[in-house]
């Protein structure tokens, strides 16, 4: 059986940039393959993707997962953004960037480059040969439309402080327009070169300029040519821009699904493209190859994503239905299922970009609060909650390379997660001391019996059990552990804060400064009313810096002070499982949510 | 099963009664109180769905800075910012609009149109229900029937035991053990498509335990059936095998006048009894004549490069010249005798098109090695002609129609095994027999018939249950159907795709219980005159 797994952060301290490669764990067993093996797989460096020379496009078709269905060419609306449908769109939609399997930003050199001539003046460069699939080029056109999308208002200005009602319904919202109120600057509307000059420094500059819908399209759509759209944008010109607007809300919506609209108005500009008549409702879509892609070609001829929920995916992976899948919620039993299909399937199980954690409640009525029980009392919690023990009994029989997880900045699996861990915390919580936990308990004053109620959402099995865990443990420090898992608990008891310490996981997006808004006092999702000066202040040298050596420095500041303060207390990485059969090659798990098809192109049938 | 649920007592309105209120009115009534009814629970589960979760429950774990942003769009969107009433009109004069041609059942949360995505999940689930319902009634009738006449025989007893068994068998995990034997070890299996000693014997066996027990007789005449039958199948399989039949199926005219003549001579022995030589002469001409044209027409377009429409026609024509041989053949039962052309005339067409699809399913094994898949309604970019592709659909089908039809199966056969021992021991069946009729007079003509009438509305209740009730089906075999519609709307606190759901189940029930109201009429001789 080959087992493949993601290795664990002591390996990648001690090899390196062998980190995340397919087959380098310690606890890979039998696998003996590397570099280039002879069945034609290849053997990653690092986190992007591997370098596979020159590809032929062999005739063939790989079938992969996908539990929902596709709805919309823009699957950048907040109606229509989700990641089954971006695992599809992806494929078909270049970018400058891409996330690699540990959440690394890697750059696609085949769409183009990109410099920071300052750390506020960023020059990008699209290739010459980047073309759209109906033969007009990707230019500065494009990148402008993208930046309208997420900097104009619904009154035509452009924004402020990102807080008015947008015109485009931009998942991401007017950050970038925040940013950058002038906007990409060119020579002309059909540049291949342009210049973002930000106002003020974004430490996630490089991922705020991100995929880029095809300007020509909506021009066309709405009757302007598009240099006619390139200068609305440019002079706020609110009818065309309505017009515009509108489109790109609705004009991509795929409302009839089994039905792929006009090639002319979903056009590629990656190595896949709709198959004419690819789709049928409700069962799959077909991608086939992009014959105009100008990159590496993809390895195979075609990529079917077949809808099917996680419970039937393991019988249909045995079954030769699929050949690649990403059971979501994977459980003991998914992996044993997996491993008795033997050698027909690669198994490969590694750690997410999401994490599990409890967050104290600092509000009034908390014994939590620094009123009442405040850090001895969360010390003494601290102290008792058996981290080890829960990721043993509960994380490690899915992948056996869960660590208990002691920050939350960075992921064990990380380059900087042993320099981070090691200035920011001593250990002193690793072993549960129930001794300890009693003087600390008696050392804040709270009654013997405090009743502490865990809020979860329910039902979810693994935390039930990680609060039962918790209780066996902490009610012998003096606690009174209440499981108080509530199907409304985010919507109710976390904003009216009916809970003492709150159980539930970020998902890690591969944006740096995405922690401020939980750590940071005037944070949207500090549910807990947490309010730290130097946590403020080193989040906002963070956020104003784009040097990545800044960036380690104050996160160790913040793990330092999250620790001693003690925000909450970070448990694990969830674990994330791949299941390829043994006749594809390259198939490879990544952390990020993307999923397994972030290298889809890659992916080769075994001659 | 918790998807299914069948009330105790057997429902049905008050039936038209002649004399009383014409029909029409009656069906005006009827259908006017369900339209009530329908509005008003409509209310309901619009307000159930809208209260079901937390429509933003998906934005709430995301640590996006415009989240708030996000919010609004989805309040757009869904209206959240309207009171579920006022969200519940918005819906209702939508629905409204069907009667003046501008149907707007609203979209979903991603903006899809939901009637559209109404039609195609309701032709998916159709598509299961049909074939399904189809073969649970006529199996599950057959079963209850049989088991009836051999009350308390081992059969009798095994089909009982059988019959609680799927009633009470968790959906989810027979689906898994389908896909194990039915998918995956057939999968293997047909690579090579050679029954081994050990599966020859078994099926032997067990044949030979069941045909005799069905057939009746003393111990020694079943010891003998037993021995026959075992001998004769082992036979049979072990040539199956030297032929390769599994992966060569052999066809043709041959084996279809072969088939059609045994179903003519089967039908005319249920229906007139085979001592009834005209009718017997009708329906293998019938046979004949369908194998006949099968033969010329195999050469000609129609059959080789078929559509829909072309075979739809053939189907009538079929039906139409079947009853003519009964016309002319005739006698003085010209009624009966139509009927059983006419009977010999489908099961001949369905003989023959089974007939081309083993004639094609070397080259479908050719083109999909594995042919069973556990997953989804058809093979993704499947290039086959048009039978080769009727041969995946109907592949594809057998799995998850297995699964529903087992539990249809279960009810049918017990409710109509209850139903014909009450009428067997009716005064009119022992009067019958006192008469001297034979038994298979007594039993297809007396009380067959009248055992029907109560099943007839199980059995519509049943069908506007399997369109609502496939959620679990239609999920582990990747279908999309109004389960997944319903399912995914709840999830997701949306309520059109919900309503769409209700919308079509309710009518179905609606429309169901009328038709069998209509049947129940038609087949009660007591309330027919």
């Amino acid at each position: 059986m080959k087992i493949r797994r993601l290795s664990a952060a002591i390996a990648a301290v001690a090899g390196g940039a062998l980190l995340f490669s397919a087959c380098s764990s310690p606890l890979g067993g039998d696998e003996t393959e590397g570099g280039s093996g002879d069945d034609g797989s290849v053997m990653a460096d690092g986190p992007c993707k591997a370098d596979l020379g020159d590809v032929t496009t062999a005739d063939g078709d790989i079938k992969v997962a996908n539990e929902q269905e596709l709805f919309a060419y823009n699957g950048l609306t907040a109606d229509t953004y989700s990641t089954y449908n971006s695992a599809i769109l992806d494929r078909m939609l270049g970018s400058f960037y891409y996330f690699g399997t540990d959440g690394t930003v890697c750059h696609d050199d085949a769409w183009g480059s990109y410099e920071a001539k300052s750390p506020t003046e960023i020059q990008y460069t699209i290739s010459d040969e980047a073309t759209w699939s109906d033969g007009t080029p990707v230019n500065y056109a494009d990148y402008l439309l993208a930046w309208a999308t997420q900097a104009i208002t619904k009154d035509i200005t452009v924004t402020d402080d990102a807080s008015e009602e947008p015109l485009f319904n931009q998942v991401g919202g007017l950050t970038l327009g925040d940013y950058v109120p002038a906007g990409p600057e060119a020579d002309s509307a059909d540049a291949k070169q342009f210049t973002y000059n930000y106002e003020r420094v974004n430490a996630d500059w490089e991922i705020l300029v991100d995929t880029a819908l095809p300007a020509h399209v909506v021009a066309d759509q709405i009757g302007v040519s598009t240099e006619e759209l390139v200068d609305a944008i440019h002079n706020l010109d609110g009818d065309v821009l309505k017009d515009a607007a509108k489109f790109w809300n609705e004009g991509w919506l795929l409302e009839k699904p089994g039905e792929l609209p006009d090639p002319a108005l979903t056009p590629s500009s990656g190595p896949y493209m709709f198959a004419e008549g690819g789709w049928s409702a409700g069962q799959s879509v077909t991608l086939t190859a992009n014959p105009d892609y100008w990159g590496p070609a993809p390895a195979s001829k075609t990529l079917t994503f077949r809808q099917i929920a996680s419970d039937g995916q393991i019988q249909a992976l045995q079954n030769g239905d699929l050949d690649v899948i990403q059971p979501n919620g994977p459980t003991v039993d998914t992996i044993s299922k997996i491993e008795d299909l033997g050698d027909s399937v690669n198994l490969e199980t590694g750690q997410t970009l999401i994490w599990e954690h409890l967050d104290f409640n600092f509000g009034d009525s908390s014994a939590f609060a620094d009123s009442n029980g405040g850090l001895a009392a969360r010390e003494a919690f601290a102290l008792c909650v058996p981290r080890q023990k829960i990721v043993d009994d509960l994380i490690k029989p899915i992948d056996s390379t869960a660590v208990v997880m002691n920050a939350r900045e960075v992921f064990p699996f990380q380059d900087t997660y042993e320099e981070v861990t090691s200035a920011a915390y001593d250990g002193r919580y690793d072993a549960v001391d129930i001794d300890a936990a009693k003087a600390k308990f008696a050392e804040s004053g709270l009654e013997e019996g405090t009743e502490i109620r865990i809020g979860y959402l329910d039902p979810n099995p693994r935390r039930t059990d990680t609060v039962s865990a918790i209780k066996a443990s902490c009610d012998q420090a003096g606690f009174e552990i209440v499981d108080a898992g509530s199907p409304t608990f985010f919507d109710k008891e976390l904003g009216n804060g009916d809970y003492e310490v709150a159980l539930f996981a970020w998902a890690g997006s591969g944006q740096i400064t995405s922690g401020e808004n939980i750590y940071a006092t005037t944070g949207g999702q500090n549910f807990g009313g947490y309010s730290n000066e130097t946590v403020d202040a080193a989040w906002k040298t963070l956020s104003q810096s784009t040097d990545p050596a800044v960036h380690t420095e104050q996160r160790k500041v913040v793990e330092k002070e999250l620790w001693d303060t003690l925000f909450g207390i970070p448990l694990y990485a969830h674990p994330g499982v791949v299941a390829s059969s043994s006749s594809v090659n390259n198939v490879r798990a990544t952390a990020t949510q993307g999923g397994v098809v972030w290298n889809a192109e890659q992916w080769a049938r075994a001659e | 099963m918790s998807f299914h649920s069948y009330p105790h007592a057997v429902p049905h309105g008050r039936p038209p009664v002649k004399g009383h209120e014409p029909v029409l009115i009656y069906i005006l009534r009827r259908t006017f109180a369900s339209v009530v009814v329908l509005l008003l629970s409509s209310v309901l589960l619009f307000f159930l769905t809208t209260k079901a979760g937390d429509p933003y429950a998906d934005l709430r774990g995301s640590n996006a800075d415009n989240i708030e942003q996000l919010k609004a769009a989805r309040a757009a969107t869904m209206h959240l910012d309207l009171d579920w009433y006022e969200r519940y009109w918005i819906w209702l004069k939508g629905v409204a609009g069907c009667f003046t041609g501008s149907c707007d059942l609203g979209t979903t949360r991603a903006g899809q149109d939901v009637l559209f995505l109404t039609g195609t999940a309701a032709g998916a689930t159709m598509r299961l229900v049909t074939a399904a319902t189809l073969i649970a009634i006529v199996i599950g009738v057959a079963l209850g029937i049989l088991t009836a006449i051999r009350q308390y025989s081992g059969f009798d007893y095994g089909v009982t035991f059988a019959a609680f068994l799927f009633f009470s068998l968790p959906v989810f995990w027979a689906a898994v053990l389908l896909k194990e034997f039915g998918a995956i070890r057939y999968n293997d299996w047909i690579a090579t498509g050679q029954l081994g000693p050990v599966m020859i014997v078994l099926v032997a066996a067990v044949l030979a335990v069941v045909i005799p027990s069905t057939l009746g007789g003393d111990r020694r005449r079943r010891m003998i059936t037993g021995g026959t039958t075992f001998v004769f199948v082992v036979a049979v399989l072990l040539l199956l095998n030297l032929l390769d039949w599994y992966r060569h199926p052999i066809s043709g005219p041959f084996m279809v006048l072969l088939v059609s003549a045994g179903a003519a001579v089967l039908v005319t022995a249920i229906v007139s009894g085979i001592r009834n030589r005209t009718a017997l002469y009708a329906a293998l001409t019938t046979a004949v004549v369908g194998t006949i044209a099968y033969t010329v027409l195999a050469f000609t377009p129609l059959l080789a490069d078929p559509s829909w429409l072309g075979l739809f026609g053939l189907f009538v024509v079929t039906i139409v010249v079947s009853l003519l041989i009964g016309r002319i053949w005739g006698g003085y039962n010209r009624k009966q005798v139509m009927l059983i052309t006419g009977v010999t005339g489908v099961v001949t067409s369905l003989v023959v098109v089974a007939d081309i699809l083993m004639g094609y399913w070397a080259s479908f094994l050719g083109l999909k090695s594995r042919p069973i898949s556990t997953i989804g309604a058809q093979t993704p970019n499947f290039t086959g002609d048009f039978w080769q592709r009727l041969i995946d659909y109907g592949t594809q089908l057998i799995l998850p129609t297995v699964l529903l039809a087992l539990v249809s199966i279960a009810t049918h056969s017990r409710f109509t095994r209850s139903s014909m021992l009450e009428v067997l021991n009716q005064d009119y069946v022992r009067t019958a027999r006192a008469k001297g009729l034979s038994e298979r007079e007594v039993i297809v003509k007396h009380a067959f018939r009248n055992s029907l009438i109560p099943i007839t509305t199980i059995v519509a209740f049943d069908f506007a249950t399997l369109i609502g009730g496939a959620v679990i089906t239609e999920t582990v075999f990747g279908w999309k159907g109004m389960g997944q519609l319903f399912q995914e709307g709840l999830v997701n606190v949306d309520p059109p795709p919900v309503m769409a759901f209700f919308l079509v189940t309710g009518t179905a029930a609606i429309v169901m219980n009328l038709i069998a109201d209509l049947a129940y009429a038609s087949l009660d001789p007591r309330i027919r005159r």
